[in-house]
């Protein structure tokens, strides 16, 4: 009886339990374009590579995560520039993908039309024209200067420093600030 | 977005791998590389591959979301160089899409190792998930039949995606709303719709808004033209045309009288024209207010989530007197005003040409900056009520937590976090101030330039030469002033209309918004129900990009006490809110008795099924009101009986006024655990073929639970009942019992079989139940 609720005991405590990944840790890359990755003598195929705080700290408290339903954690990266260049090259390809989401450099023009506005941009990926719904939270303010946009489909865009556009192209965006 | 054809150079460059036009069974585009830059690309389906092309994005090229691209009739020329890739699909496993934050994975295992076929942004979403299923039906030797008809009727939809007028693709297929072809006018016709029910009132205000134009433009001439010119310079020609020739006091006289009857009449038309006014505003404000509400009374619960409740509240409250603002005060003005200035200038031409020159020389400038500064109002209009909006959600949130901000000593942060919205809408009213002031004193100038232009250019007509009188030149002025009130109103009026514009396109977004839950056309009707329900493969998520029920399969009979287990955020809320049709599957379908929920009347369905929730809504009545909710006719018997088997008769008895308590947002304050049993006292007198409870005892003590448990024992009786319930105990009378796991079934049976499993999840948690019961008691 004892036994079986320490077992309990045991998975609560896991549950709970904050395992730090260090540069010690290996992680390599498969020729199919995933990450392996080795912890404690265990060896991970392709895990998921997870941003805890995406928009705050980009870099720092990274999830690293098995590929399973359950996605269980397996540890938390605190820093990723204690990682070798390599390393921090195999982790940043997977989270280019994972947090693909364009930065609006330049705003052509922005036209507000019956609960919808059309945006047309330049990004650091290329020129862009969507759209977003006007009724829902479609433009989140992480700051007074930062913006991430959603059009229809989820898609992500952000702009990084509202202050970094010229007059013109704030005025553009008065309607959201 | 539907892009499910190759383009004809594609198809020359696969020919070379020997696979032609007609081996290609699906497409999907691939818009993104796996380094996360755009790129055109496909995949595509034949029998034998899965096929990708690849191809860098050429310069200048524009990448289109959904809602912007517009329809061309002509293809585009596609000259790119492709990098063509075939997997054989023998080879490839386990095609898997994974969601990331702003891109789609297509994974798969193929010859035994993982590897990224493809990937593209959300806008392919929907078609990437159609390509699996094609593909798994052709790795399964499936019937493709059904799909395939699909695919071609998806073709000849296309068309329908776009607005017919501008072409441009619409941004909810569903709505097919142009919001580029939806203009102001439209707006403005459908405003006028609600005034046109008053046309009597409105005729009469007319009529007195034309009185009062009237006198204005004869009081000039009376006290100019007729007192200076005629009757004190004593024009016995003129005089005699009244019959008072030679008697001046007399003509003095009359003058004066028709001057005070003037004034008296104008003073009669105002207060008509405010009383009028009053009348059909207030009767339109409620017209449009009950319009909003009904249309959001309609909508599907996913709206109210989208959407921010304050933001709402301005948008009912605020926004439909803004509408009527314009409407009653400002467009009658518009007319009235209008002819105001159009008779003035007339009259002032017939009474001497160049002078009349001579003061409207500077009008022009009031026009043209009228027009310059108009769109600037617009927009610091539109982001005032933004501002507006973000005030009171904060303020909403903050009184709905109110409890959570004082035990965290949070008020003078609160209070902080305030002043930052607060800020921002006090800005955006200073901007609005600023710009609306310089409009009006650069107005005020020109204006003051031109009376005092009048005055120069009239004296010295007046003293060096005979061409015009005194009497002229005060009408004249008085003219000039005149002009002033309705020139004035013009460069108000474009505010006005701006904002009540702005405001009647954010009510008419609600009242077009059109319910995702709609009742079909003729729909069945549940006469006898037995309560059986069937669950067929269904599949569901909030958004696009997570399903939170996969492949669902469930059957419950007649009668029968489903348990429903799992952990928090498992599904099992979900699960039930699809059977009462809150929301609508993404995939397969739901039946009850039979039919499809989408196919049933709702009135029926919800009649039908009934659900006591974890959480409770009191609405603001008596509690006998509150019990009868959904079924008025109910008599008091019905309801004590109802209480009773909630086991909410005791301490309903015990508060001073009985079933008469008033209860809810003004009234007295229930514990967690009254509500419950009041709501649960609700769905037993609403004898529901189907009951939902969801948590329904999760608030009250053993004790009470226990009682309820009992009564519930003869509640459940010819119902079907599916109960979701964390503390297991509570599902102890379940004849079967279904664990869910991250939106799956992954356990069903008695709970004896269940418990048997030692694996399971469920003998887990009835393990870690019981032990920490054990525990819990030894100390």
């Amino acid at each position: 009886m004892a036994e079986e609720l320490n077992t309990f005991e045991k998975e609560a405590e896991e549950m709970t339990a904050m395992h730090v990944i260090t540069n010690k840790d290996k992680f390599e890359r498969t020729s199919g374009g995933f990450v392996n990755f080795t912890y404690d003598g265990v060896k991970y195929e392709r895990v998921k590579v997870v941003r805890l705080f995406p928009f705050t700290d980009a870099d720092k408290y990274i999830s690293i995560r098995e590929n399973t339903d359950k996605a269980k954690e397996i540890g938390i990266i605190e820093n990723l520039d204690d990682f070798d260049e390599e390393t921090k090259e195999i982790l940043r390809e997977q989270l280019r993908l994972n947090y693909f989401t364009p930065v609006i450099q330049k705003i052509m023009s922005i036209k507000d039309e019956y609960g919808y506005a059309y945006f047309h941009v330049m990004t650091d990926k290329g020129e862009c024209k969507f759209a977003i719904n006007m009724a829902s939270n479609a433009v989140t303010k992480l700051s007074d200067s930062r913006l991430i946009i959603m059009d229809l489909d989820e898609n992500r865009f952000e702009i990084r420093d509202v202050n970094a556009l010229t007059q013109k192209e704030r005025r553009k965006l008065d309607l959201f600030l | 977005m539907k892009e499910n054809k190759l383009t004809k150079n594609i198809i020359k460059q696969i020919s070379e791998y020997g696979i032609n036009e007609k081996d290609i069974l699906s497409v999907c585009p691939a818009d993104l590389s796996f380094e996360g830059e755009y790129i055109l690309g496909y995949v595509f389906l034949t029998d034998k591959y899965i096929g990708i092309c690849k191809s860098d994005i050429p310069t200048g090229y524009t990448h289109f979301f959904r809602g912007t691209k517009v329809h061309k009739k002509v293809e585009e020329e596609d000259l790119a160089e492709y990098e063509i890739t075939l997997y054989d699909l023998a080879k490839t496993e386990h095609l898997r899409i994974e969601r990331m934050i702003g891109a789609v994975l297509l994974s798969a295992e193929y010859d035994g190792s993982p590897i990224k076929i493809a990937s593209m942004t959300n806008t392919y979403l929907e078609q990437i998930n159609l390509f699996v299923r094609h593909t798994k039906n052709i790795k399964n030797g499936k019937a493709f039949d059904a799909d395939i008809v699909g695919k071609e009727a998806e073709e000849e939809d296309e068309e329908s995606l776009y607005c017919p007028i501008c072409g441009t693709m619409y941004p909810d297929p569903a709505k097919k709303v142009c919001p580029k072809c939806t203009n102001k006018r439209t707006i403005l016709a459908r405003v006028l719709r609600y005034f046109f029910k008053y046309k009597f009132s409105i005729a009469i205000l007319f009529l007195s808004y034309a009185m009062g134009a009237a006198i204005s433009v004869v009081w000039p001439y009376l006290t100019g033209k007729v007192l200076f010119d005629h009757v004190l310079e004593k024009d016995n020609e003129f005089l005699a045309r009244f019959g008072v020739s030679g008697k001046y006091v007399l003509a003095l006289l009359l003058l004066a009288l028709v001057l005070i009857g003037s004034r008296v009449i104008e003073e009669i038309t105002n207060t008509v024209q405010m009383a009028l006014m009053a009348r059909v505003a207030t009767a339109t404000v409620k017209d449009i207010k009950t319009d909003v509400f009904s249309a959001m009374s309609r909508l599907s619960l996913n709206f109210f989530t989208s959407k921010q409740t304050g933001g709402l509240m301005t948008r009912v409250l605020t926004d439909s007197s803004r509408v009527t603002d314009f409407f009653i005060d400002g467009l009658p003005s518009v007319f009235i005003h209008g002819m105001t200035i159009i008779i003035t200038f007339v009259v002032m031409y017939r009474l001497n040409w160049q002078m009349a020159l001579i003061a409207c020389i500077l009008l022009p400038l009031l026009v043209f900056m009228t027009v310059k500064l108009r769109p600037g109002l617009w927009n610091l209009s539109g982001k005032r009520h933004r501002a507006e909006k973000a005030v009171s959600g904060k303020a909403n949130d903050n009184l709905t937590g109110a409890r959570v901000v004082k035990a965290f000593g949070q008020e003078d942060a609160e209070i902080e976090r305030f002043k930052n919205p607060n800020n921002n809408l006090k800005d955006a009213e200073i901007n609005i101030v600023k710009l609306r002031n310089k409009f009006t004193i650069l107005y005020s100038l020109v204006q003051e330039v031109s009376s005092i232009w009048i005055w120069i250019i009239g004296v010295f007509f007046v003293l060096k030469t005979d061409k015009i009188e005194l009497g002229v030149l005060l009408t004249f002025v008085g003219y000039v002033a005149q002009l002033n009130g309705p020139m004035n109103f013009f460069s108000r009026v474009f505010r006005m209309w701006s904002e009540s514009i702005n405001a009647a396109q954010r009510l008419f977004e609600i009242i077009d918004s059109i319910p995702e839950i709609v009742e079909k056309e003729n729909p069945v009707r549940l006469m006898k129900p037995k309560g059986e329900i069937e669950l067929d493969n269904v599949t569901f998520g909030y958004t696009v990009s997570k399903n939170v029920l996969k492949d669902i399969n469930l059957k419950v009979k007649e009668g029968e006490v489903l348990g429903i287990v799992g952990r928090s955020g498992a599904g099992k809320s979900t699960l039930v809110n699809l059977i009462s049709r809150l929301y609508d599957v993404k995939e397969g379908t739901i039946k009850i008795d039979g039919v499809d929920v989408k196919d049933l009347a709702l009135s029926d369905l919800r009649k039908n099924v009934a659900m006591v929730s974890q959480d409770t809504y009191i609405f603001m009545g008596s509690v006998a009101k509150n019990i009868a909710y959904g079924n008025e006719n109910a008599t008091g018997d019905e309801i004590i009986r109802a209480a009773k088997l909630a086991g909410a008769h005791d301490f309903i008895s015990k508060m001073p006024d009985g079933y008469d308590t008033i209860i809810g947002a003004s009234g007295k304050d229930l514990s967690g655990g009254e509500k419950q049993r009041i709501s649960i006292a609700r769905a037993i007198l609403a004898d529901p073929k189907i009951l939902i409870l969801d948590e329904a005892t999760a608030s009250v003590d053993t004790e009470t639970e226990k009682a309820i448990q009992n009564s519930l024992k003869l509640l459940v009786k010819g119902r079907t009942t599916l109960s979701i319930a964390h503390r297991l105990s509570t599902l102890r009378d379940a004849d079967r019992i279904i664990v869910i796991d991250r939106g799956r079934i992954v356990e069903e049976g008695t709970i004896e079989v269940l418990d048997k499993n030692e694996d399971g999840i469920f003998h887990k948690l009835n393990e870690l139940q019981n032990k920490s019961l054990a525990a819990g008691s030894s100390f």
